[in-house]
């Protein structure tokens, strides 16, 4: 051979992207911004420290724990960050500081870390922050603490729904922007400016379409049959917030089509029949967590036929 | 009598940590430091009686029906600590409720004297049903009082913190047992494995030593 | 083709009679250890039913069951089955009150209630005698502060439960976090007071 080109030859794989964990996380933070716009201006500088702490901490958290551990420092992936402010968006306006910390150190020590970190959280950890935080302090994570200090209004929208307590509820405009007049966790009220952010995350093709998709279709038909004004329940607590950026998290979805449609349904089904029918006022936490348990399950009986291996019973019979 | 085996209920063998023995009863009763203490005690004293009586009648009990022979014997037992706390302990019997005629099926119980008692001493069976017993005991007031701390604020109903400590609800629920149980599983299992590769290490800086010397 | 079981009746016999002897020493045990303490949980559940009459209505010197128990609970329109039992209390030849016993469905399964109505139609307390409620939750229907907010209200008309704080006229302030346990209580409470309406209404 001359000194002419030399032609390298590597294994697999030979189609490189470069979408790294960082860039992806970004984009969720940048498309998280109008929901945090919004936030900050209905509920003021609360929402704003809300954010901070539970960001510093997740970060704080992730920090410590893998230098303990002796394993390679990762949060410069900004996952912990989105962790960070998906808790807070899920937090009322009056959270506590302590609360803030203490739901932010579950989520990413137990529900992340100790599970093996990222790529590896079987639940999404600022739901099960959210579920511990609710569990471990009832009365301060409902009612009355998401309504403003200085706010007449007594109960969210849900709330309302639920308790069948004769106030008016906002318009469906009102509940399409997040306000004024509505109230909930600090990042779930306005719709409008969470679909802004969940576009433009399929538009860059960084979280699945089919998830969000099916998800608000199954609340909206259902919504239809339960005798609900379809537009309300989809404008109404964490929803928006749940079908974009939570059910969507990769790594405790499923990856095959057919499974994602599986998983968003299930969780639109289980979201109403809360709603209408459970306990509690608000279902999308619960219904993404129950989902998130069943999503090995749908993965593994979705996977496609790989092409050229056929069942055992065939190559028997010949 | 070998004492050996009254130690390896306390930690090498603690059924609660590393034999993952009556998980029921552990998750359910250790919502507070006191009723573990006391489902502990419980526990031991029905474990001692059946480890003693199935040893001391080993060799009359044939193999065949030996299952039936060790349920009679336990249940015996379990129903004569129920009386007994329900007449004297009246406070203990409420706080523990159902889980007391559940003793019988503890699976320590039925697990030492199949694995154990049948084919053991009496007095080895004694030192074993002591030191399970102690091992049960210790973890059951370790969970209970970290899940009456955290969840309730109080250590054996006594109030630790002030007003302004406002506790940890989902500790006291069954959630809270299964992450306090975990950890602890996981911290017993950190500290074995240090202590096993100590060991090792030991042993293996001996025979160094003695193939230099 | 079926194989034969050959049954060796002596084997049989013989572990049929050990396991025999094992239990009737294991029952004469048992017979000994309920004798002794038989007696003595008898009458703690005694001595824990009065205390807790005596506490919800103090002014009474005794208290003696009522005859017409099934009548009365004919007489109740609703959860009728969830009374227990009755008791008139006195001072001296008098009846001043009475004492419900109900057990009505908590959160964690029965709720044993008894509940203090004196013949001017004022609930004069409650006792939560035997409840399986969450702890830290349901649980505090045990504590003292809950249960006072009974006292003095009206048995003529339904206390209600109020979720949000603020409570007037027949009103109970729901443990929060508890709102099922707060209703399993009050309906005992309200069964109670038609209870004793009913026995007022035939005298």
């Amino acid at each position: 051979m001359e000194n002419g080109t030399k032609l390298w030859v590597s294994s697999s794989p030979h189609i490189r992207s470069d979408l790294t964990t960082q860039k992806i996380m970004l984009n969720v933070l940048i498309a998280l911004v109008p929901a945090f716009l919004v936030s900050v201006y209905v509920f003021g500088i609360s929402a704003l420290l809300i954010t901070i702490i539970c960001v510093a901490t997740c970060v704080l958290t992730e920090y410590v724990f893998e230098y303990l551990r002796k394993k390679p420092i990762t949060i410069s992936d900004l996952s912990a960050c989105v962790t960070g402010v998906l808790i807070a968006f899920n937090l009322p306006v009056k959270a506590p500081w302590w609360l803030c910390i203490i739901g932010s150190v579950f989520a990413i020590a137990i529900v992340k870390q100790l599970f093996g970190g990222i790529g590896h959280n079987f639940l999404n950890p600022a739901l099960a922050g959210r579920a511990f935080l609710l569990a471990s302090w009832p009365t301060r994570m409902t009612g009355i603490n998401y309504i403003p200090v200085d706010v007449t209004t007594e109960a969210t929208p849900l709330g309302i729904v639920k308790e069948g307590l004769d106030i008016a509820l906002p318009s469906n405009m009102q509940m399409f922007l997040g306000f004024p007049g509505v109230y909930g966790a600090i990042g779930e009220i306005s719709a409008l400016a969470l679909l802004i952010g969940g576009i433009y995350l399929i538009a860059r093709g960084i979280i699945s379409w089919r998830i969000p998709t099916f998800y608000l279709a199954t609340v909206l038909v259902m919504a239809l049959f339960f005798g609900e004004d379809p537009i309300f329940q989809l404008c109404a607590g964490g929803l928006m917030l749940g079908a974009f950026f939570m059910a969507t998290d990769y790594v405790s979805s499923p990856t095959t089509p057919v499974g994602q449609i599986i998983f968003a349904v299930g969780c639109g089904l289980l979201t109403m029949i809360i709603r209408k029918f459970g306990g509690y006022p608000e279902g999308v936490s619960y219904s993404i967590l129950l989902m998130n348990c069943a999503a090995p399950l749908i993965q593994k009986y979705t996977m496609p036929k790989v092409y050229g291996i056929s069942s055992q019973k065939e190559e028997v019979a010949e | 009598m070998n004492f050996k085996y009254l130690t390896n209920g306390i930690i090498k063998e603690n059924p609660t940590f590393r034999l993952l023995l009556g998980m029921c009863p552990t998750m359910a009763v250790t919502t507070a430091a006191l009723n573990g203490l006391g489902m502990g005690l419980s526990t031991m004293f029905v474990l001692i009686g059946s480890n003693v009586t199935i040893s001391a009648l080993r060799k009359v009990i044939p193999d065949s029906i030996r299952i039936p022979a060790f349920i009679v014997v336990i249940a015996s037992f379990v129903t004569i600590v129920g009386m007994v706390l329900k007449a004297y302990i009246p406070v203990l019997d409420q706080a523990l409720g159902l889980y007391i005629p559940l003793i019988v099926v503890n699976c320590i119980i039925l697990g030492r004297a199949e694995a154990f008692a049948f084919d053991h001493s009496v007095g080895n069976s004694l030192m074993d049903g002591i030191g399970m017993g102690l091992g049960f005991t210790l973890s059951l007031t370790v969970l209970g009082s970290i899940r009456e701390i955290f969840g309730v604020g109080s250590l054996f109903g006594i109030q630790l913190f002030g007003d302004a400590y406002e506790p940890v609800t989902l500790m006291i629920l069954p959630p809270g047992g299964f992450i306090v149980l975990g950890l602890g599983i996981g911290i017993i299992n950190w500290i074995t494995v240090k202590l096993e590769k100590r060991k090792e290490e030991k042993s293996k800086a001996v025979s160094t030593e003695e193939v230099n010397a | 083709m079926k194989e034969k079981v050959n049954i060796d009746w002596g084997v049989v016999l013989k572990y049929g009679a050990i396991l025999f002897i094992i239990t009737v020493i294991c029952t004469l045990l048992l017979a000994v250890t309920n004798k002794v303490t038989a007696p003595v949980i008898a009458q703690q559940n005694e001595e824990k039913n009065k205390q807790a009459q005596q506490e919800v209505l103090p002014e009474a010197k005794e208290f003696e069951s009522i005859d017409d128990l099934e009548q009365i609970k004919s007489k109740v329109k609703e959860d009728s089955d969830i009374i227990q039992s009755i008791d008139e209390a006195k001072d001296g030849d008098k009846v001043i009150g009475y004492t419900v016993k109900t057990t009505p469905n908590g959160y964690g399964g029965e709720i044993e209630l008894l509940t203090g109505i004196n013949t001017e139609g004022e609930i004069t307390g409650i006792s939560v005698l035997e409840q399986g409620e969450t702890a830290g939750l349901g649980a505090r229907s045990t504590e003292s502060e809950f249960q006072a907010q009974y006292k003095g209200l009206s048995a003529k008309e339904p206390v209600v439960v109020e979720k949000n704080g603020e409570v007037s006229g027949n009103e109970i302030a729901a443990i929060s976090g508890a709102t099922i346990t707060s209703n399993a209580i009050t309906k005992g409470v309200n069964t109670s007071s038609e209870a004793v309406d009913a026995i007022e209404e035939d005298k």
